[in-house]
């Protein structure tokens, strides 16, 4: 079926009238003709039908009458027509419809009573309305289940054979793991070539099936639709923000849905470019974190014994003792704190106003330190305000989209979706530049295998071909013709030879990049790990802004440069000022304006002074010295993310007095001498801004048990107790001293559209630091011969979803080094086999395992697992400007060892 | 005007006290009464006969082969009124794909013995006995759970399938599926009437 009109913006198609129901309505040629009557507000039943995908016609219930024809027509399938006349209603297409129901019901097992859907079943919805009460020739199938998968279960038979599950993942994902298969006399819905069910386990399929052929394993028979109470809130893994239902009875999770489902069926295909209103594995199956056996219940302080309980009374009491003594002996300086981006908006408001106001010292960091802030500062620079520059509508309409360094749909499933739908739906050109082949890679029409830790590398190389290519915007250069010029000295200074053993992929293909994205109308450059979170990234997003503004594409509506980050609020964080350089609203600390008009606000003088600052890896450094002697740790769990070789186990035990607030113990919170039981998001209000800078609402989803309490309330008691007013009663107040501080930060569900003014950059600065951006001589000799990188896989977001037992089913962590088969055969290692990992700064003997879409000469090892350390194996490399550590990419050398040594 | 009473003689007044006559007229009731059948019960020592629709105290019932009919698809706590029906469920872990209720609540202190959960109940799991007598000094223990629940039904066993015949429940003739779904004997096996 050909795409809707809707959906080709570029396909002329004219304009109709036609009739229904006696009244005119105007639509365009080539329409399904189910669309036109539901955007007329009749709603005329309909099964198979999703708005998300094209029209399948299996259901037989859509049926209308056509002035013309002597039967009923199915109108999904049916495409409008100029001078259509057609009625929707009538006694002869109710019995017709209800002649389909009975069908569907013949078959059918009429086992509601047990079934989950019970309830929430499109086909019982339509059996009450078309009053079917008799059937006659029932013939149930009497099949058995099929099981196979790790989470789904198919039951086939109950299903009816809409098809909405294979299309939603064929059409929506992209993915196509499911199809119609016949075996025992009838037609399945089975996993591709009756297999067990692997796939990305987005769980889209299982809220489309309007039955309950699929169910969820994690929820299977244990609550009726009824009984549980929803709450609509947004994701904490990734900043995606995606909307999600978090369904609960009790204290207990049961299940999460999404806004995407058969009910919510009617809509226009266009807006499914802002979002389809689905989930990943992530949001749908990874909800077990919250009522985890591994929360804390109850303060804990560290005594001789350990880690013994304590009343929230006098551990507050404790930490403001301490404190006011350590301020007292050492000044507010000796006091450092650091936060997660998994905090919502008024938490980092809140925390940054006690570390400043409160405690009087700006050593303070956020997780966006590890690798968004490069993207945040070098754009605050460039183009004046550190947020993406596009929004989903703009990447999925995008002519062109640059990926670089981003395995997209593994890091950001649902931004993923985006550039799928603008493959498949609005044909654009996808380039994919990243170090393995990655899913995204396998459909885009120009992947591109680099060397890891070659994107710095790769867009250096665009940037040459550009200039080479002469490929430029006049009108852009003209503005700044001494920038330009400055530019085009520093470039000519590498050689495509350099450029090449470093991106390791051809000059052919890096010119080949340049020319489609500078000759396309709009283009949207995303890029992710593989750029922010690697040494100089905070120069290789200043050198796509070059690559941007040469090719006109800076200020161009529908263009822009994107860097995805990685916890769920780091926008958020980094609009909070969560950073020693930045006040709320991404204001600079150092401008003494911007300064006081904080200090009038919270009353006090805000501290100044080379020791007064620092960011993460400064105040681990201070930490070690002895300089800072109480760390307030708030989510943050440094030892399990940074090396061993940071010296990050030596600044924690170092300091005198440690706080860890967090729903877990993790493994700095073992050293801890203050431990505070915190709440997950699920148990809070606030708000979190996702990677659009969308502000969207986190809602408490359920009563927090124990003696857990959300983090605003403990910065609040805090900071009262240190004697600075922080009286909150909820976080709405804390809100709305955000709006009042940040007029348009309130604006909840709107994206603030970026506009990029360049011209300021553009200047003498510009002339004098462009040079050391494309030096020529980076880089020594490689002296081992693998790269070992470590990454997020779909599965996992951080250290949280190992917590999520849904989600270990699926991802366990095998520690094992995934390889390229050729690299393991060359090695003589065996699947299984045992190898020997050497880094500059230290060894390590673990299992390897297969993995072919890894490029040769690269080991791969998940970041979300500890087990066994590989971490510590990794260098780390501070950005100069922004203080980014980098850690993620080392070389090694890899040997195999003695089978049984393990 | 003078009242009858005040109009009596003395000497009347004399002769009624002197001959008992208000005894007489007490002794000529009860002396009438000893040839008529009395109208109340002597409770607890003897009981009344109950009508087989008599809404008493819920239990649950098995199937005669001592299976659970519960398939704990919780819709009478859907459709009971004064909400003191909690069912929990889970997948049957002897019998995989078969649901059951693993815990089953029935507070019978604020049940209003409606009827409506046993006319929900899809598998007649649910009926009501004859059984009122359950009176304790710990309110506690009238929170039914499943134990009880189906001990309740084993007890009653008879008086249960009484009910649900009484109520059209576990009748198969026409009339008394008037307001149920029909459908075919595929889906639904007949049951042998009690």
């Amino acid at each position: 079926m050909a795409l809707k009109p809707v959906t080709t913006p570029d396909v002329e198609a004219p304009s109709i009238e036609l009739t229904i129901d006696g009244h005119p309505a105007r639509t365009r040629a080539g329409v399904s003709l189910y669309d036109v009557i539901s955007e007329t507000g009749k709603i005329v039943p309909a099964m198979c039908y999703h708005y998300t995908f094209d029209p399948f016609g299996s259901c037989g219930m859509c049926l209308v009458m056509v002035e013309g024809k002597k039967a009923p027509v199915r109108s999904c399938t049916a495409k409008a027509e100029a001078g259509l006349i057609v009625r929707t209603l009538g006694d002869d297409l109710f019995a017709a419809r209800k002649k389909a129901v009975e069908k569907h019901l013949s078959i059918h097992p009429l086992d509601c009573p047990v079934c989950d859907a019970d309830g929430h079943c499109e086909l019982q919805d339509m059996a009450f309305q078309h009053g079917v009460t008799n059937l006659v020739n029932a013939k149930p199938k009497g099949l058995p289940e099929d099981r196979r998968s790790l989470v789904l279960d198919f039951n086939m038979n109950r299903c009816i054979l809409c098809g909405e599950c294979i299309n939603i993942c064929k059409d929506v994902q992209m993915i196509d793991a499911l199809q119609f298969f016949k075996k025992e006399g009838t037609t399945h819905v089975v996993a591709k070539g009756d297999n067990a069910l692997e796939c990305e386990f987005c769980g889209d399929c299982l809220a489309v099936c309007p039955v309950g052929a699929i169910t969820n394993k994690y929820s299977k028979y244990i609550y009726k639709p009824w009984q549980l109470k929803k709450t609509t809130t947004t994701c904490n893994y990734c900043a995606d923000g995606c909307q999600l239902h978090i369904e609960t009875s009790g204290r207990d999770v049961q299940r999460v849905t999404s806004p995407l489902s058969w009910k919510n069926k009617w809509g226009d295909r266009a807006e499914t470019a802002k979002g389809h209103g689905g989930l990943c594995v992530l949001g749908r199956f990874g909800f077990q974190y919250i009522d985890s056996k591994d929360r804390l219940t109850t303060p804990l302080v560290k005594t001789d014994e350990g880690l013994v309980p304590l009343s929230w009374y006098d551990a507050v009491t404790l930490i403001k003792e301490r404190l006011t003594v350590i301020k007292a002996q050492h000044g507010a300086n000796a006091i450092a704190g650091l936060i997660t981006a998994r905090c919502t908006n008024e938490e980092h408001y809140l925390f940054q106003k006690l570390m400043r106001a409160a405690i009087g010292t700006n050593q303070l960091d956020s997780s966006a330190r590890y690798g968004y802030l490069n993207f945040t500062r070098a754009m605050q620079h460039a183009v004046g305000v550190g947020r993406l520059m596009n929004s989903y509508e703009e990447i999925t309409k995008a002519k062109v989209l640059l990926l670089i360094g981003t395995d997209i749909t593994e890091t950001n499933p649902i931004t993923g979706l985006r550039v799928k739908e603008a493959l498949r739906v609005y044909g654009g050109t996808v380039i994919v530049a990243d170090w393995a082949v990655t899913n995204i890679a396998k459909l885009a029409s120009h992947p591109l295998l680099i060397s890891p830790g070659g994107d710095g590398w790769f867009i250096k190389g665009l940037v040459k071909a550009v200039l080479d290519g002469d490929l430029v915007d006049e009108a852009a250069i003209g503005a700044a013709p001494k920038a330009f010029a400055a530019l085009k000295k520093a470039v000519e200074s590498m050689s495509w030879e350099t450029i090449t053993a470093f991106a390791g992929t051809s000059k052919e293909s890096i010119t080949e990049a340049a020319r489609i994205y500078a000759e396309a109308a709009t283009a949207v450059i995303l890029c992710g790990e593989g750029v922010i979170r690697r040494e100089h990234g905070y120069d290789g997003i200043l050198n796509l802004v070059d690559l941007a503004w040469v090719t006109g594409k800076l200020t161009r509506p529908g263009c822009g440069i994107n860097a995805l980050p990685e916890e769920a609020n780091e926008q958020g964080a980094v609009d909070m000022g969560v950073a020693p350089e930045l006040l709320p609203g991404q204001a600079s600390y150092a401008d003494p304006d911007m300064r006081g008009k904080f200090e009038r606000a919270w009353n006090v003088t805000l501290p100044v002074g080379p020791l007064a600052s620092g960011s993460l890896m400064e105040i681990l450094e201070r930490c070690r010295s002895g300089q800072i002697k109480a760390l307030y740790l708030v989510g943050e769990n440094p030892l399990a993310t940074l090396p061993a070789n940071s010296g990050v186990r030596e600044a924690l035990e170092k300091v005198e007095f440690l706080i860890s607030q967090d729903p877990y113990l993790t493994e700095s919170g073992r050293l801890a001498h203050v431990v505070l039981p915190a709440s997950t998001s699920a148990e809070k209000e606030g708000t979190f801004t996702d990677l659009q800078g969308k502000v969207n609402r986190v809602r408490q989803a359920l009563e927090l048990g124990d003696e857990a309490r959300p983090d605003w309330e403990i910065f609040s008691a805090i900071g009262s107790l240190l004697g600075y007013p922080m009286d909150y009663e909820h976080p709405n107040a804390i809100q709305s001293e955000i709006m009042k501080l940040l007029p348009g930060y309130n604006n909840l569900g709107e994206r603030l559209p970026v506009v990029a003014s360049p011209g300021r950059y553009l200047n003498d600065d510009y002339v004098d630091e462009v040079a050391g951006r494309y030096r020529q001589d980076e880089g020594g000799a490689i002296e081992r011969p693998f790269a070992l990188v470590m990454g997020q896989v779909l599965y996992h977001h951080g250290k949280l979803s190992t917590r999520a037992s849904g989600l270990t089913v699926l991802y366990p962590n095998k520690g094992a080094l995934q390889m390229h088969p050729d690299d393991l055969a060359r090695l003589q290692v065996g699947d299984k086999d045992a190898v020997r990992v050497q880094s500059a700064h230290g060894a390590l003997d673990m299992k390897a395992e297969a993995n072919a879409t890894l490029g040769l000469g690269t080991c791969f090892f998940p970041e979300h697992f500890n087990e066994p350390p590989v971490k510590d194996l990794m260098d780390c490399v501070t950005d100069p400007v922004t203080g980014v550590p980098s850690f993620k990419l080392t070389r090694v050398s890899i040997e195999k060892i003695p089978s049984g040594t393990l | 005007m003078k009242s009858a009473t005040e109009e009596k003689s003395l000497l009347r007044t004399f002769w009624e006290a002197l001959s008992f006559s208000e005894i007489r007229t007490a002794m000529q009731v009860v002396l009438r009464h000893m040839f008529v059948k009395p109208v109340t019960f002597q409770y607890p020592r003897e009981k009344r006969t109950i009508p087989d629709a008599h809404r008493g105290a819920l239990g649950l019932l098995r199937y005669d082969d001592g299976v659970e009919r519960c398939v704990g698809c919780d819709l009478c706590e859907a459709a009971c009124p004064s909400r003191c029906i909690k069912v929990v469920s889970a997948e049957n872990p002897a019998k995989p794909l078969t649901r059951i209720a693993t815990e089953f609540y029935i507070d019978i202190t604020k049940c209003v013995f409606c009827g409506y959960c046993v006319e929900a109940c899809p598998v007649n799991a649910l009926a009501m006995t004859k059984m009122y007598e359950y009176s304790t000094p710990d309110k506690r223990t009238l929170i039914f759970d499943k134990t009880r629940l189906y001990e309740v039904g084993e007890k009653h066993i008879d008086d249960a399938k009484r009910y649900l015949y009484a109520h059209n429940q576990e009748k198969n003739d026409s009339d008394s599926r008037a307001y149920r779904y029909k459908f075919p004997h595929t889906v639904t096996a007949p049951r042998p009437d009690p």
